[in-house]
């Protein structure tokens, strides 16, 4: 199974700190109508910076 | 590398790979980007190779999102772990031979100026600590004293990691690596240091805990280099795979650095602090991206 990051929209603030933490590129992306982030579980790597950035605990990595 | 000339004809439109359209749809030329916009367009078209957790990789990313008018940026880099991404940002690539990185840069800089001389081209150095620092130190010296109009950035990752773990000139003193068992016997080559003196005209030591001052200095850097001299910025991109530590601790362990060895500073001649002050009241004049020359 592969280890990704996943989003709880609801908890999502829009911050856009996980977005300017991660190495990978196009994994997470904003989406300005509904204002909170989307993952691209393809491309993560499951690293976790996002999750310890995220002063909502809205991200979870799975596996962990 | 404008958008205009990356637009395919019509009818090739279709048969282009999903990662070529994006990059001409959503990629990061035309328009004024910063790193508050990531995650809104593409900086870096493809996936890179890089370890999860890369503070190179984010380094990168950061670098790529924060330049003032990518299409007219022409990077210049070096083998080791910063080339991996950088092959796969939607901007000018050029590789050299390990450590020529500063001399081609200052070459193609001169040509460009004579080739586009209505239209600034940013000619920028991303290399490691290895390129910079160990075996391209005299070529990067160099370019400094002879006051090339180039930035120079170096990703700091203290260690030559592409290659297994062995000592770098920019790891601590008593730093044990898989390829140096007995701990690093010198401390740390000073390039800040160095680069005060040999001539640039702005300098700054960011790591990559704070996003939005690396993009800030990196922005600053380069608008400098166009107009008066050689400009330096040292990003400290820790990394996970071989200094053993788990991949989601990168940040932390920037953070640590920064309050430790890796403190922010930065340095400028007095000719910059008052271009840096123009650029604040009349910021429009000149962060714009300039119209393509004509061939």
């Amino acid at each position: 199974m592969y280890v990704t990051v996943r989003v709880e929209v609801e908890k999502c603030s829009g911050c856009k700190l996980c977005i300017v933490s991660c190495p990978d590129p196009n994994v997470l992306a904003f989406i300005p109508e509904a204002k909170h982030v989307v993952v691209n579980e393809h491309r993560c790597k499951g690293c976790g910076l996002c999750a310890t950035v995220c002063p909502e605990e809205a991200l979870t990595v799975s596996g962990n | 590398m404008s958008t205009k000339i990356i637009t395919p004809v019509a009818e090739f439109a279709e048969l282009l790979p999903q990662e070529y359209k994006d990059l001409v749809a959503r990629g990061p030329h035309g328009g004024r980007r910063s790193v508050r916009d990531l995650g809104t367009f593409k900086e870096i078209v493809d996936e890179h190779p890089h370890c999860a957790g890369c503070g190179v990789a984010l380094a990168v990313r950061l670098l790529a999102a924060a330049l003032p008018s990518p299409a007219d940026t022409l990077i210049v880099g070096t083998p080791g772990c910063s080339f991996f991404s950088l092959v796969q940002t939607a901007l000018n690539y050029s590789n050299t031979a390990f450590g020529n990185q500063n001399a081609v840069a200052a070459g193609l800089k001169r040509m460009l100026a004579i080739r586009f001389p209505q239209v600034h081209k940013d000619v920028v150095v991303v290399a490691g600590d290895g390129g910079i620092a160990d075996i391209g130190l005299d070529m990067t010296l160099h370019s400094w004293f002879r006051r090339e109009k180039i930035t120079t950035v170096m990703l700091d990752n203290e260690v030559y990691a592409n290659t297994g773990g062995q000592e770098s000139g920019m790891s601590r003193l008593g730093r044990v690596l898989n390829m140096a068992p007995r701990g690093k016997l010198f401390p740390k080559i000073p390039v800040f240091e160095l680069a005060k003196v040999s001539g640039c005209v702005y300098g700054a030591r960011v790591t990559v805990a704070g996003p939005y001052r690396l993009g800030r200095v990196v922005r600053n850097a380069v608008l400098l280099a166009r107009e008066l001299g050689p400009t330096y910025v040292q990003v400290y991109a820790p990394c996970p795979t071989n200094m053993k530590f788990p991949p989601d601790q990168t940040l932390k362990a920037a953070k640590e650095a920064e309050k430790d060895h890796y403190s922010f500073e930065e340095f400028m001649s007095t000719e910059a602090a008052e271009y840096l002050a123009r650029l604040k009241t009349a910021p429009e004049e000149r962060e714009e991206a300039p119209e393509p020359a004509k061939p």
